[in-house]
């Protein structure tokens, strides 16, 4: 189906923006080092005498500390995965072809870096500045150890490619340093910690003794053409001095200011030292702090999450509780309750604070943040893991352990979040959030029935009535009374048809939202779609229960339907609500439900393209922008973002977009249970929603999701700004109805 | 000191259904709810269980008895009660009771917690919320020959005695009775709380012990309502709706009050 198409062009996207930033920053050194190579006549000779003003023995040390060194790096992250081990199994290895590819696109390619344009560009500085660094450090040892290659045009295109290396990481360097230390960029403020501070100053203190001793070298030896111990002594030449440019500036300036022989040879000799005890350091460090991301977070980019129906997020389809039976415990409530996994992803959270930024709680001012949590998580692992570790060993329990949920993790930060996915798009490291919040409500709620009063409402609601909607004064035929009053004749589906068309809970209850089923019905009735309807068979699909923490009545619901869709030949289901559409795609297929799900939007826009449903200008809507709030759970978690604009586009609309739109859209507050839970503190999140809608100039918000249809317009009534701009709010089935009327008017005109 | 609460549960059509899903067949004065409406634990009874699971919270040593009467889909009722905490649950189902009214309801009980004896107190909704007659509680003291505390907002056992604080109209006040005794409970006592998910799988192995009549020494043959339905019918709403007509607001203003002063309203 076209679905397809679209989620490949998509990663395409994805590689060609990381290959840019790969290119841009990589090639520099890369081209250079090759014009340098043509340009070059008559330096064959060209080279450096390795361990210059160095004693002989230093290289043994070399070998000898670099030993111990690797030693220390590898002590750390086996130190951790031992705290991780105390967690349940999780399979990460499957599809490894595939992982590999995601580590190609994701780690070495740095594919979700460009969503932050500074900090995307200062990491990729340094990244690849490093990079070359540490690959002329190793290419060196070769020369000097086995073969000696590096001379004549390699070794001067090597030399500048180097410098220019040196040159872009230390310019990554001052970027950060100044975005810590004068912007003070509020993605960092957990990022304070010794550790981070020190490791800045450490790099710019090893790129900048390196530039010193190379200018130190160049100085005493190519700018006085001294004779250097290369095969048994060669002179060396001042024209080689400019291809290790920032070297021959320093050595140069260093003669020019008439400094001494014996002064240059000391400082040489000195930095040496310090840079090698500073370089080893480094490497040692990475097994431990925030620097340790280079080995902890490429490994999670490689265990990411796989989803076998293309889910995008790990938090798109929760993992079910296989067996009620024999589960030692229903969801995470203390450290051993996660997986490894998850125990693994706190470990590797660098705090870079993008989550943050992107978290719809944390932004309205509620307790929940992403990387806070995590790092609470870490914390405590930290402190109580090796005692844990002991005491398993012993066979013992340790009587003062605290639990995850709702102690070291506040219950207010596991009810804040809607589950939007905007902190595992965000997260460079692939670290996966909602699973372990989830996962931590599942404790809560089925351990100890400790949940918001409106969820417990919600959740006895749903048990006892099938739906979520307490109150109403509709049933699930209602709307279609209503329509045979009018004269249509809604299809039941008795498995002849092609499509089940799911109406869903709110789109039948909620009158509001019935307004959009008939749109959707009369649409899908005029343009000839093969389909049928459920009526009173319908129950919830689950998803408020799942992400309520109610994994048991998630299956029993689930499982029901299931059996449902089987027992009437249901193959294709056509769903309006995306909480629906996700989780009949991607988690029904847990319990064995395997259908194909078309949003209503996707649909359309196939019928539109297809000329079975030809749209006209609205008159009424002249003038007035429209604006797509992109759904969560369409937009994030299943990559569909083409086709409603295709509709609205498709209906010769004026659209704008809202700041966040597409995938970077934000949530309109009702995700994850929130519909029916209250906020526990902060400004509404609709409220900063629709704020923005009137923002960006529309007039009419278009939605694609009952949820947000039912945010937007209690937002439009309560944003002060939305009331006087008149702010309108109606679903894309709707604006299609009425655009689809004014072409068959015009035509019969 | 163990303690042996009984308490008594009802299971209902459920009563969020809109009021346009019941139907009145006025000839044989029935309700008739449309089919597919979930039958539901009338709520003030889950929070009779509520109240005697908090008792048990603050003192521990205490058997939470589930009773009910009705056909064998009350037995949903029962184990949403044995989820919640309660220990066991009796039903007692015998077809020949089918149509049994407040009275015969209240025999019945009264001969299954007399069956279910010793007991130290008997707690009840303060009504079913299908009928709302809030009448069960009440005569079952009466047949028990017991103490009564009706609409009770807090429960409690102390020294041997029942501690409760009833809801007034315009406060609340504190009475004590000897045990055994009944309390009937309000919604103001809280929320029931939500079942824990091992203790819905332990409560769905748990046996409900089954009763009939006979079980009990009663003979249905003899047990005859006291309540007759002489008529029943959705009562009718009219509502009418007028305009006022005028040129100026103070026009229409005078001519609002003049039809109010004779319709008597002001």
């Amino acid at each position: 189906m076209a679905i397809e198409v679209k989620v490949r062009s998509l990663r395409v996207r994805q590689l060609l923006t990381a290959l840019s930033f790969f290119t841009a920053v990589a090639l520099i050194p890369l081209v250079a080092a090759i014009a340098v190579i043509a340009a070059s006549e008559g330096m064959g000779e060209a080279t450096r005498q390795v361990f210059f003003n160095i004693a002989k023995w230093a290289r043994i040390l070399v070998y000898a500390v670099t030993a111990v060194i690797l030693l220390v790096l590898a002590y750390g992250p086996l130190s951790r995965l031992r705290l991780w081990l105390l967690g349940k199994k999780e399979e990460r290895w499957d599809r490894p072809w595939e992982r590999a590819r995601f580590f190609l696109l994701y780690g070495v390619g740095q594919g979700r870096l460009p969503n932050d344009l500074y900090a995307g560009l200062m990491h990729l500085l340094i990244f690849w500045g490093w990079t070359f660094l540490f690959i002329g450090t190793v290419m060196l040892a070769f020369h000097d150890d086995f073969v000696e290659y590096l001379e004549g045009h390699v070794y001067l295109g090597y030399s500048l490619a180097l410098d220019l290396a040196g040159v872009a990481a230390t310019v990554g360097i001052l970027m950060a340093l100044y975005r810590r230390y004068l912007w003070k960029h509020p993605k960092l403020r957990l990022g304070s910690l010794w550790d981070d501070v020190a490791l800045l100053w450490l790099m710019l203190a090893i790129l900048l003794t390196g530039f010193v001793i190379e200018g130190m070298r160049v100085g005493m030896t190519e700018l006085q053409g001294a004779t250097i111990d290369v095969h048994g002594g060669i002179a060396s030449d001042p024209d080689w001095a400019p291809w290790s440019p920032i070297g021959f500036l320093i050595g140069k300036a260093a003669l020019e200011s008439g400094a001494s022989q014996g002064f240059m040879e000391m400082l040489h000799k000195s930095l040496w030292w310090l840079h090698l005890a500073m370089a080893t350091g480094w490497v040692a460090w990475v097994g431990y702090g925030k620097i340790s991301h280079i080995l902890l977070g490429s490994a999670n980019i490689f265990l990411r999450k796989l989803s076998p129906t293309g889910a995008a997020l790990a938090g798109t389809a929760l993992p079910p509780i296989a067996d009620f039976e024999t589960a030692e415990r229903f969801g995470a409530g203390y450290l051993r309750d996660f997986t490894w996994k998850q125990l693994m992803d706190v470990d590797v959270c660098v705090r870079c604070g993008r989550c943050e930024a992107h978290c719809p709680a944390y932004n309205t001012g509620k307790e929940l943040t992403p990387m806070g949590f995590l790092q609470d998580i870490k914390r405590y692992l930290t402190e109580m893991g090796p005692r844990l570790l002991a005491a398993r060993r012993k066979g013992e329990e340790v009587q003062d352990e605290r639990p995850v949920a709702g102690d070291v993790v506040s219950f207010n930060t596991i009810w804040d979040c809607v589950t939007c996915g905007a902190c595992e798009y965000q997260c460079p490291l692939f670290i996966e959030h909602i699973p372990k919040l989830m996962d931590m409500r599942r404790y809560l709620v089925m351990e100890q029935a400790n949940m918001p009063e409106t969820a417990q409402a919600t959740l006895m609601q749903l048990e006892q009535r099938g739906h979520p909607w307490r109150g109403t004064q509709l049933t699930r035929t209602t709307w279609i009374e209503e329509l045979a009053r009018e004269g249509v004749e809604v299809p039941m589906f008795d498995g002849t048809q092609e499509y089940l068309y799911w109406v869903g809970c709110t789109g039948a209850l909620q009158e509001r939202n019935v307004k959009v089923t008939k749109a959707i019905v009369r649409l899908l009735l005029q343009s000839g779609v093969s389909f049928g309807v459920l009526g009173a068979e319908e129950t919830c699909s689950g998803d408020p229960a799942r992400r309520l923490g109610n994994e048991y009545l998630f299956q029993m619901q689930a499982q029901q339907n299931i059996e449902t869709f089987k027992a009437k030949g249901v193959r294709k289901v056509i769903a309006n609500c995306p909480h629906c559409f996700n989780t009949i795609r991607h988690e029904y297929p847990q319990l064995d439900g395997h259908f194909e799900v078309v949003h209503h939007t996707q649909l359309f826009a196939q019928l539109v393209a297809e000329g079975r449903l030809q749209p006209g200008t609205i008159e009424e809507l002249w003038g007035f922008p429209v604006t797509y709030h992109d759904p969560c759970y369409l937009a994030r978690h299943n990559d569909i973002v083409a086709e409603p604009r295709q509709v609205l586009q498709a209906m010769g609309l004026e659209t704008v977009e809202m700041e966040r739109h597409r995938k970077h859209t934000f949530c309109c507050g009702a995700g994850g249970g929130h519909m029916w839970v209250e906020e526990s503190k902060g400004r509404r999140i609709n409220h900063t929603r629709t704020a923005e809608a009137v923002a960006s100039g529309a007039r009419v918000v278009a939605v694609a999701c009952p949820f947000c249809l039912q945010m937007f317009e209690e937002g439009a009534g309560s944003v002060p700004e939305a009331a006087k701009q008149g702010l309108q709010v109606l679903d894309v089935a709707e604006l299609l109805e009425r655009s689809v009327a004014y072409s068959r008017a015009a035509s019969v005109r | 000191m163990s303690l042996h609460i009984i308490c008594c549960v009802k299971q209902v059509p459920d009563p969020e259904t809109p009021a346009s899903q019941f139907r009145v067949d006025e000839a044989a004065k029935k309700v008739i709810p449309a089919p597919g409406i979930a039958p539901v634990p009338s709520q003030f009874d889950t929070i009779g269980v509520e109240a005697a699971l908090r008792i048990r919270d603050a003192l521990g040593d205490v058997k939470i008895t589930v009773l009910s009467l009705g056909p064998e889909s009350f037995r949903d009722a029962i184990k949403h009660c044995l989820a919640m905490g309660a220990d066991e649950g009796v039903l007692i189902n015998d077809p020949a009771l089918a149509e049994a009214d407040h009275w015969v309801t209240a025999q019945v009980l009264a001969a299954a917690i007399q069956k279910l004896a010793p007991y130290d107190l008997v707690i009840t909704g303060r009504q079913a919320v299908d009928w709302d007659m809030g009448v069960v509680g009440p005569t079952l003291a009466e047949l028990l020959g017991i103490p009564c505390i009706t609409i009770v907002k807090d429960v409690k056992v102390q020294d041997g005695k029942v501690v409760a604080e009833r809801v007034l109209l315009d406060g609340f006040e504190t009475v004590e009775a000897p045990l055994p005794a009944v309390v009937t409970v309000s919604n103001e006592l809280g929320e029931p709380r939500y079942p824990q998910l091992r203790q819905i799988m332990m409560a769905a192995r748990k046996q409900v012990t089954v009763w009939t009549a006979a079980d009990l020494g009663l003979d249905p043959s003899q047990l005859k309502n006291r309540v007759n339905i002489e008529a029943l019918y959705v009562p009718q709403t009219k509502v009418e709706t007028e305009f006022i007509e005028g040129d100026t607001v103070e026009e229409k203003v005078d001519r609002l009050l003049q039809r109010l002063r004779e319709a008597k309203l002001i």
